[in-house]
């Protein structure tokens, strides 16, 4: 499962490239920018939403709930 | 020169920025690093003044790029430049973010698994820090900072990523009205950006107010350095992203760019869109997995 949102997040990530490799030479004139940006949101939507189901079905256990460490 | 010229690269007469603004960082790091290694009462006021003339020359640079922009004194090949410097500021702040993921990733697979007597750390745990675990979240085996509890992710900082995630949809919004030359929309939404991001600021705020109440410090070993640092330098980013959205915003309400021409905000929105991956990865990676 945590292999599966860290692929999520490397896509999201990879949008974000594209989307500056076109604002770069694209040089105004390409909608290919505004284009990957929106898949980029859409993208990270989606994984938060399936982060919350994942937490919520409890497939993932977040670290942080009042987790007092050993030390 | 009032005209641009198409095959000249225009240079301004009297570059007087450069040096400030030199000046101000300078004397910012070295104001900085005082405070961070003497205790001399006068020693914050340099890195201050060091800020203030960032500021003032922050204004005064960029003010005169836009005026320059808007006189059409600049040609594609400054155009190229502009996009090329936005290439090499990304870079940098990659860098710069990939080394404190990088620090937290080394921190939690690595170093404190040693500690705790994983791999070849058997005896560094036996005959130096016998008993300590070296489960994620630690202060380390030297306990420093004391006992602290981790936030609960389930309240403010899912909030947060929400407001985040909404205001790059919002943003989103105003780059496809800029497409077409909405200037109503575009101004709607990119106001609705910054005050979205206004209020990630307050609920960060909350948020390292409850982390000290729960005595999770920055002095709270390495967890408390990698935490504060990460998400520190995060809200510095998103502190200035809606700055820069909020002069975006004045610009498009002055008639400025178009919807063949608008380098200033593509970059600007770009870049909020980069603040909102890096606390995606932040969300995920100090506070879910």
């Amino acid at each position: 499962m945590k292999y599966l949102i860290v692929v999520a997040l490397l896509f999201v990530i990879f949008s974000l490239g594209q989307a500056l490799f076109y604002l770069v030479k694209g040089k105004g004139q390409s909608q290919n920018t505004v284009k990957f940006l929106t898949v980029r949101i859409i993208a990270s939507v989606v994984l938060f939403l399936f982060i919350l189901l994942a937490m919520h079905l409890g497939w993932i256990q977040p670290h942080g709930t009042r987790m007092v460490p050993v030390g | 020169m009032s005209e641009a010229n198409a095959d000249q690269y225009f240079v301004p007469h009297k570059a007087r920025w450069p040096i400030v603004g030199s000046i101000g960082l300078t004397a910012t790091v070295v104001g900085a690093a005082q405070l961070l290694n003497s205790e001399t009462a006068m020693t914050p006021w340099l890195m201050y003044l060091g800020l203030l003339i960032m500021v003032v020359m922050m204004f005064g640079w960029f003010g005169e790029v836009i005026r320059e922009s808007e006189e059409g004194l600049y040609n594609t090949a400054v155009d190229t430049s502009f996009r090329m410097g936005m290439v090499w500021f990304i870079f940098s702040e990659v860098m710069f973010f990939a080394g404190f993921f990088g620090a937290l990733f080394y921190a939690r697979t690595l170093s404190v698994p040693w500690l705790g007597g994983e791999g070849t750390g058997l005896s560094t745990n036996e005959f130096l820090w016998n008993g300590y675990e070296g489960v994620w979240p630690t202060n380390g085996p030297a306990d420093l900072g004391g006992r602290f509890e981790t936030l609960d992710p389930y309240h403010l900082p899912l909030i947060n990523t929400m407001l985040l995630l909404t205001s790059s949809i919002t943003i989103t919004i105003a780059h496809h009205a800029m497409r077409v030359n909405n200037r109503k929309q575009i101004l709607i939404w990119l106001t609705a950006t910054v005050l979205l991001g206004a209020v990630f600021m307050y609920f960060q705020v909350t948020e390292y107010i409850e982390a000290y109440h729960l005595n999770l410090t920055l002095e709270s070993g390495i967890y408390g350095a990698t935490f504060f640092m990460l998400t520190g330098f995060h809200g510095m980013h998103v502190t200035l992203g809606a700055i820069m959205i909020a002069i975006i915003t004045i610009r498009v309400a002055k008639g400025h760019f178009k919807p063949e021409n608008h380098f200033g905000f593509e970059a600007v929105a770009w870049y909020w869109h980069f603040v909102d991956v890096v606390w995606l990865g932040l969300f995920i990676f100090v506070y879910i997995l």
